[in-house]
């Protein structure tokens, strides 16, 4: 079944692979070149940096929660 | 001594929610993980840590009654802070979030639940993946008055377009990638109906740039008031629960009650269309006007259907 926004015909491969290197370079200018490397990981991998990560911020007192203002930004 | 409190691990926290998930569907509730933790999954990793949970406003009764018995650690969860609106499907369908938290403080075990996605254009039951909510749904809700959401707005994007979703030129926030692929658009002009700035990338337009800045700027505003407005809206029904001075060691169900009651007398029901959706909209360009290129309005979207969800 063809999902919501799903369009038949994608780009042309060309297209895609310069598409594909240019979403890359966009990762390395938003995000540095760490976390683009960890954006292109395969998901238990990335999910695994990501734990590390986050686990390691919790342990130096970082903390992750939002304040509770009752509406979502 | 002092009890330090030893946080649960990510790995915990996420093999904990994802576990909820499953058991609110085999209930039967329509419900989805969605931002950070969705994000994380999509390939846009972040440092988070909540959980911020989409569930189906008509099944909030079911899943208040999952949550009081979902132990974490031996606790049971429990309504975190004044501003929690009732998880209760009346207020749930005005937009309202619930917040949760499992004993003992400092645990990092946050969980935020609302029915209404913020900004959704269509219905987010209908693009689940997974445990989560779809990349559409979850790139129109990172469309916040926070400039950190934004390349995580365009790179949900870029991953529909790789996906073969055309919708993922919606979400393509960065001036380097509309420039050049924006003529390799395959439908422009239904996109270009959506979001007028597609035809100053699919040509390369030097006004491309003040353009997007505007359009950024507009979404800023636009949380801006909406946020505004439930702030305004949720002060007597704080007040009220803070008077009620309820004990923290009251169980799931008590606080409920108490926060109902608070809220049948304090909370309207959806402060957003009280208000009016088209004066909020009206209020965000007036805003954006004052500090943009006049030209660059022109090529702003049409956002009520952004907010058409939101509607009774």
């Amino acid at each position: 079944m063809k999902k919501p926004g799903q369009s038949k015909k994608g780009l042309p491969p060309a297209v895609r692979r310069k598409l594909r290197q240019a979403i890359y370079d966009f990762h390395v200018r938003a995000f540095g070149e760490e976390m683009a490397r960890v954006n292109h990981l395969p998901l238990a991998a990335r999910r695994r940096y990501v734990a590390e990560m986050v686990d390691h911020a919790t342990q130096k007192g970082v903390k992750f929660d939002k304040p509770a203002l009752g509406v979502t930004p | 001594m002092v009890n330090k409190v030893m946080p649960f691990s990510y790995a915990e926290l996420e093999k904990f929610y994802e576990g909820m998930v499953r058991r609110a569907r085999s209930r039967g509730i329509p419900c989805a993980i969605t931002s950070g933790m969705a994000c994380v999954a999509f390939g846009v990793s972040g440092a988070t840590k909540d959980c911020d949970l989409l569930c189906a406003p008509d099944w909030a009764g079911e899943l208040l009654d999952l949550l009081g018995h979902l132990r974490l650690g031996g606790h049971l969860p429990g309504y975190r802070g004044n501003l929690t609106a009732p998880l209760d499907a009346r207020w749930f369908r005005g937009g309202w979030t619930s917040h949760f938290e499992w004993a003992p403080a400092g645990s990092g075990a946050y969980l935020d639940i609302f029915g209404v996605a913020p900004r959704g254009s269509s219905p987010w039951v209908a693009e689940i993946r997974g445990f989560y909510a779809g990349l559409h749904t979850v790139a129109e809700m990172k469309r916040t008055q926070r400039d950190k959401d934004w390349p995580f707005v365009t790179a949900l994007g870029a991953k529909m377009l790789q996906a073969g979703d055309e919708r993922g030129w919606l979400h393509i926030f960065d001036e380097n990638l509309l420039r050049t692929f924006g003529a390799a658009v395959k439908e422009p002009e239904k996109l270009c109906l959506r979001r007028p700035l597609l035809e100053l990338a699919a040509t390369n337009d030097p006004r491309l740039r003040a353009a997007l800045r505007a359009e950024i700027e507009y979404w800023h505003e636009l949380d801006r008031a909406r946020l505004g407005i439930y702030e305004k809206a949720v002060r007597p029904y704080m007040v009220a629960v803070r008077k009620a001075g309820l004990s923290p060691a009251a169980g799931l169900v008590e606080q409920h009650g108490l926060r109902v009651k608070c809220a049948e007398r304090h909370l309207p029901l959806n402060p957003l269309h009280d208000y009016g959706i088209p004066r909020m909209i009206l209020e965000a360009r007036e805003a954006l006007a004052q500090i943009i290129q006049p030209a660059a309005m022109a090529w702003l979207p049409n956002v009520s259907e952004h907010f058409n969800l939101s509607a009774p």
